[in-house]
């Protein structure tokens, strides 16, 4: 026997180095017992293992075709059964896929989905940029990296043709350039909810929003006095635009009818009122909350009360 | 490419039928790999390389047609035999079918040309 045991070990040390591209499982069952079968091959006749079997290399190129180990059928059952429960989730979701297209008016939801895909591009640009711009700063809706609004901007100008671009080409991808790509999809689509859930908190959070010294947040009451120092009764404030103006709150009123207060117009609490006891008096006959009043007050009541209404008849009673 | 279009390649030929070949081989008796290796030759498939059936016996037997044992000797290495199992057989049975169908077809054609042998 020419051929020594040293000879077969480096035969197959050679093959597997050719092989080392595979995964260490599927290049372990390959070869596990090639030294045996070398050892038959070397016994059977004389020569060197290299003039019977060719070079390790064309050996091992040889054996990967022969056992499939290119595709990934060779990984055994465990992986033809994870191929199979693979295969499953797909015929499920081409199934969802052909049942939800006409609820969209498509033939399938993800004829439609196709369509949304440049939308997508631009969001994802837009994402990129925004969560770039979150370096040296906070959370903003436009990127702003290191509070520089023209970087942001300039960001944006990059990231989004560079993301649609980008997603044009998308179907070129090899396989972990692929798997990349939708790992980035993922991460970026959780930062985009991130960025609009703290958005939406900073919005229902006043502080910022409002001064926080609005000179008529103490006010409780409006005191109306005409040009006599006498307190008007059931006055109606407006601003400019007509939209009646709401200060204070009926505290002295009975709980259920707080209401009533409200409608019948400053001072909500007459018995409150800060100046003199020279009251105007209500119309003979017409309670604080009467209903013909109010309807008459928009327009009515500024013009008509000083002189009309209010000064003749209560005068001398008082 | 004019360069693949040619005479008939064995070793082409071989390709789509080594499986059905080493299925075959092992249909009356068990074997280990340098002894189907030789079986083939033995039965004239000269082109047959070492590595092909090596690997063809890995892949068969990745895909459940082959169950294996070891067998130990006294002279040279422990030997691992390859055996048909019932899938095996089954899949020699269809591929063996078609096979002859398709060697049918050729030897039909050729026939029709006046070009066989």
């Amino acid at each position: 026997m020419t051929v020594t045991e040293q000879d077969i070990t480096d035969y197959v040390d050679r093959v597997r180095a050719a092989l080392a591209d595979l995964p260490p499982a599927v290049r372990d069952e390959l070869t596990e017992d090639l030294p045996e079968h070398l050892t038959e091959v070397a016994a059977e006749a004389d020569g060197s293992l290299v003039d019977r079997l060719g070079e390790p290399e064309a050996y091992a190129a040889e054996l990967r075709v022969a056992a499939g180990a290119a595709g990934p059928a060779t990984g055994g059952r465990r992986d033809e059964r994870i191929a199979a429960v693979v295969r499953r989730l797909r015929d499920r979701r081409d199934r969802l896929d052909v049942r939800l297209g006409p609820l969209l008016g498509y033939a399938t939801a993800g004829e439609f989905l196709r369509l949304l895909r440049p939308a997508w591009w631009v969001l994802r640009g837009y994402l990129a940029a925004a969560l770039i711009g979150t370096l040296g700063g906070g959370l903003t809706l436009f990127p702003r990296p290191f509070q520089s609004v023209l970087a942001g901007f300039l960001l944006l100008v990059v990231a989004i043709p560079l993301s649609v671009s980008f997603g044009r080409r998308s179907g070129e991808l090899r396989r972990w350039p692929r798997v990349l790509n939708q790992v980035t999809a993922v991460v970026l689509v959780c930062f985009g909810l991130v960025l609009f859930q703290s958005l939406d908190q900073r919005r229902n959070d006043p502080i910022g929003y409002y001064p926080v010294e609005n000179q008529y947040d103490q006010v409780r009451d409006v005191f109306v006095y005409d040009g006599e120092g006498r307190l008007v009764r059931n006055a109606r404030l407006f601003d400019q635009n007509g939209a009646p103006i709401r200060l204070g709150y009926p505290d002295c009123a009975e709980p259920g009818r707080q209401d009533e207060a409200f409608r019948a117009g400053y001072p909500y609490c007459p018995e409150q009122a800060p100046f003199g006891p020279r009251s105007v008096p209500t119309p003979p006959g017409t309670p604080p909350t009467a209903s013909p009043e109010p309807t008459a007050t928009p327009t009515a009541q500024p013009t008509a009360t000083p002189t009309a209404t209010t000064e003749p008849t209560p005068q001398p009673t008082r | 490419m004019h360069t693949t279009v040619g005479s008939v390649d064995t070793t082409q030929l071989l390709k789509g039928v080594l499986d059905l070949a080493v299925l075959a081989v092992l249909r009356d008796s068990d074997g280990y790999g340098y002894d189907i290796l030789r079986r083939l030759r033995e039965a004239g498939l000269e082109e047959v390389g070492d590595a092909s059936v090596y690997g063809t016996l890995r892949r068969l037997f990745a895909a459940g047609l082959l169950t294996t044992y070891v067998v130990p000797s006294e002279s040279g290495p422990h030997r691992k035999y390859y055996a048909l199992n019932a899938a095996g057989r089954d899949q020699l049975t269809r591929s063996g079918k078609t096979w002859r169908s398709f060697a049918t077809t050729m030897d039909a054609l050729l026939e029709d040309r006046g070009m066989a042998a």
